[in-house]
C-alpha cells in the first residue's frame, strides 16, 4: 500500500463516513438556540433546585408550523368524515347532498394534511417508509396508516356514494369506512403527543385525545357551517358544533387543572406565546358558542360562529404546538414532575 | 455478543474532552462551532446530532463529603446515548428505523430513517436530535462498526483515566457496585448509580450506559425519574377510543335529531 511516508494509510484520514458530509449551523446561530438566555449572574448550582446552568433537559419538536395546520386539518376532515357516516347509517334521501359535503370537506382536509405532513419530514421522499411497520407503540405510525386510509376512502365516498349500482355500493361501504377512519384521523394526533417526554404532553396524555378530538368537531362544524347553508343540515352542525365547542371549553380546562398540579408544567399555558395563544383560544371558542346559542334564525350570525369556532380551533392547535416547545425548553418542570412522581 | 454498554465514572472524569474528540474523529462529525458558552468550560453545551459525547463542568459551591479544601468543588461527567434498556426512539420510530443490535444497542439505520423527528421527543432525556441539513435523525451508535470489529468504543479507548469503561453490562454492573463500596469506605456517602438497572431505574428498565454520581441528577442535567413516553401509550390510546366513541355518538345523534324538527 503506498503511504505518505509516515507508515499512514491517507486513506484512513478520508471523510467517507455518513456523518462526515453534515453541515451544522454557524457558531453563533447554534449558541442562541442552545442558550435560553444570556445570565446576569455568576452560575451556580443552588441545592435545593439545581439545573445545569438553566439549560433545557430535553429536545424541543423539530416539527415546523406545518404540523399545527395539519392537526386543525386533520382533525376538521376526520371529524367531517365521521359525521358523513353518520349521515349515512341515520340519515334519510334530504340528507344525501349533505353526507357528500361531509366527505368533499374530509377529502381536502385530508389531502392538504397529509400533503403538509410529507413536507414537514426531513426525508420526504421517504414517507412510504412509515408503511414499513405496524407498531402500537408509535402513534406517529398508527397515523401513518390511518391516514393512508382515510384520504383514499374519503375520495372513493365522495366520488361514488350517491350513485346506483355496483358503484354506489362501493362507495357507500368506503363512506362507512372513511367514518371509522376519520375517527382515528382526528384523534391519534392527541394520542400522538400525548406520547412524548414533553412534560405538559406527558402530564395530561389521557386528555390531549379528547381535546383533540372535541376540537376537531368544533371544526368540522365550523367548516360545514361557512361554506354551506340550508335550515336541515343547520340543525345537524348545530349540535355537532355545540358539542364540539363545549367538550373543548371543558377540555381545554381540565387540561390547565391537571397540567397545574406541577405549576411548572402547567406554565407555557398562562405565559408567553403559547399562553395568550391558548387564552385567545378560549375566547373565540367561548364567543363562537355563545354567538350560535343566540335563538332565532340568521345566516350572517351562523356563519360568524363558524370562523370564529374555526380559528378557535386552529388557535388551540397552535397554543398546544408552542406550548410544547416552551415546555422542552424548561428543564425545571421535567425535573419538578418527576420529582413529583417520585413522592408520590 | 450479548449486552454491551457503558459505565461512566464522574468521579475519576478529569474534564479533558478526549472522548468528545475521538467520538468525533472515529465517527467523522463535524466540529459544531468554536463559541463560547459562557456558562462554564463547557462549550459543547448538549448532546445532538453531530455531538455524541458532551463533558458537563458543574462548579459548585460545595465540598465532597471526603474533600479537604472546603467551599468548593469541581463535578465533570461525559454524557452520552443511554441506550435504554426500554428506548423511547426505538418504540416510537415510525419507520422501523431504530433498531436493538446484537449487542443491545440502539441504533439508526440511516437508509431508512425519514426524518419525521418523533425519536426526538421520546427521548427522555433529550439525546437524539434531527440533522440540520439532511433531516436525519442521528446519535452514538456504540461505535457499531467497531463493536463489529471486537473493538472498543471510541470514547472509552480514548479515555485517559477510564472514567468510561465498556464492556459486558453484567461485569460492569459488578464493577461498578464494588466502586461505590470503595467510594463509601473512602468517605465519600453520596457516590451511587444512576440507571444501573431496571429496578433503580423502572421508567426506562435500566440504562445500558450507565453513571455513577455524587450529587442529583438534575445537577448533570439528568433527569431524576425519566419515564419512557412509550411505556404509558395504551392510557392514551384508551382515551382516545372513548372519545372517538363520544363523537360518534355524538355524530349520530345530531342526524337522528334533525329528523324530528330538532333543536331548530
Amino acid at each position: 500500500m503506498k503511504t505518505d511516508g509516515r507508515d499512514i494509510d491517507p486513506s484512513l484520514g478520508m471523510l467517507l463516513g455518513e456523518g462526515s458530509g453534515q453541515q451544522v449551523k454557524r457558531d453563533d446561530e447554534r449558541m442562541e438556540a442552545v442558550l435560553p438566555l444570556p445570565w446576569d449572574k455568576t452560575p451556580t448550582v443552588s441545592e435545593t433546585d439545581p439545573t445545569y446552568y438553566d439549560r433545557p433537559l430535553l429536545k424541543e419538536p423539530v416539527w415546523k408550523i406545518d404540523i399545527p395546520i395539519y392537526y386543525f386539518l386533520g382533525g376538521a376532515a376526520g371529524a367531517a368524515l365521521a359525521l358523513g357516516a353518520a349521515v349515512q347509517l341515520a340519515g334519510d334521501g334530504e340528507l344525501q347532498e349533505f353526507g357528500k359535503r361531509c366527505h368533499w370537506v374530509g377529502i381536502v382536509g385530508s389531502s392538504i394534511g397529509g400533503a403538509l405532513l410529507v413536507h414537514d419530514l426531513g426525508r420526504p421522499m421517504r414517507f412510504l417508509n412509515m408503511l414499513r411497520v405496524f407498531r402500537p407503540t408509535s402513534p406517529m405510525n398508527v397515523g401513518a396508516w390511518i391516514l393512508s386510509g382515510a384520504a383514499p376512502l374519503a375520495i372513493t365516498a365522495g366520488l361514488f356514494s350517491n350513485r346506483q349500482g355496483l358503484l354506489g355500493h362501493v362507495g357507500s361501504a368506503a363512506g362507512y369506512g372513511a367514518g371509522l377512519f376519520g375517527l382515528g384521523l382526528a384523534g391519534y394526533t392527541g394520542v400522538l403527543v400525548g406520547n412524548t417526554s414533553i412534560p405538559l404532553y406527558q402530564e395530561t396524555r389521557r386528555l390531549m385525545p379528547v381535546l383533540f378530538l372535541a376540537s376537531a368537531t368544533a371544526s368540522a362544524a365550523s367548516i360545514l357551517d361557512i361554506l354551506f347553508e340550508d335550515r336541515r343540515s343547520s340543525k345537524i352542525t348545530f349540535i355537532f358544533g355545540t358539542a364540539g365547542r363545549l367538550a373543548e371549553l371543558g377540555c381545554g380546562f381540565a387540561v390547565e387543572n391537571v397540567a397545574g398540579r406541577v405549576p411548572q408544567v402547567a406554565k407555557p399555558l398562562h405565559s408567553g406565546v403559547s399562553g395568550a395563544l391558548w387564552r385567545t383560544a378560549t375566547a373565540l371558542t367561548a364567543a363562537s358558542l355563545v354567538i350560535s346559542l343566540i335563538p332565532g334564525h340568521s345566516r350572517s350570525r351562523r356563519k360568524w360562529a363558524g370562523v370564529l369556532g374555526a380559528l378557535g380551533s386552529l388557535a388551540l392547535r397552535f397554543a398546544v404546538h408552542y406550548a410544547g416547545t416552551a415546555s422542552a425548553r424548561d428543564p425545571r418542570a421535567s425535573f419538578r414532575q418527576q420529582r413529583a412522581k417520585m413522592i408520590a | 455478543m450479548g449486552a454491551k454498554g457503558f459505565f461512566t465514572d464522574t468521579t475519576i472524569c478529569i474534564g479533558c474532552k478526549a472522548c468528545e474528540v475521538a467520538c468525533k474523529q472515529w465517527n467523522q462529525l463535524p466540529d459544531d462551532g468554536f463559541a463560547l458558552t459562557g456558562m462554564s468550560y463547557d462549550n459543547t453545551a448538549a448532546l445532538g446530532a453531530s455531538t455524541w459525547r458532551h463533558v458537563a463542568f458543574i462548579e459548585r459551591p460545595v465540598a465532597l463529603s471526603n474533600q479537604m479544601a472546603d467551599g468548593f468543588s469541581w463535578l465533570f461527567s461525559s454524557d452520552v446515548c443511554k441506550h435504554c434498556a426500554r428506548a423511547g426512539c426505538l418504540e416510537s420510530c415510525p419507520t422501523g428505523a431504530i433498531v436493538r443490535t446484537e449487542f443491545e444497542s440502539v441504533f439508526v439505520q440511516q437508509d431508512i430513517c425519514n426524518g419525521c423527528g418523533y425519536c426526538v421527543v421520546n427521548c427522555p432525556f433529550g439525546v437524539i436530535d434531527r440533522r440540520e441539513d439532511d433531516g436525519r435523525a442521528w446519535k452514538c451508535t456504540l461505535c457499531y462498526d467497531r463493536l463489529k470489529d471486537d473493538m472498543t468504543p471510541a470514547c472509552a479507548k480514548a479515555c485517559p483515566t477510564e472514567s468510561i469503561q465498556f464492556g459486558d453490562l453484567d461485569e460492569l454492573r459488578v464493577r461498578a457496585r464494588g466502586r461505590v463500596e470503595m467510594l463509601h469506605e473512602q468517605g465519600m456517602q453520596e457516590a451511587y448509580l444512576y440507571g444501573d438497572s431496571a429496578a433503580a431505574q423502572p421508567g426506562t428498565e435500566g440504562l445500558n450506559a450507565f453513571f455513577l454520581l455524587v450529587d442529583k441528577p438534575e445537577v448533570y442535567n439528568l433527569p431524576p425519574n425519566p419515564v419512557v413516553p412509550t411505556k404509558n401509550v395504551g392510557q392514551s390510546w384508551l382515551s382516545m377510543a372513548f372519545a372517538a366513541l363520544g363523537v360518534a355518538a355524538v355524530a349520530l345523534g345530531s342526524v337522528a335529531a334533525s329528523r324530528h324538527g330538532g333543536a331548530r
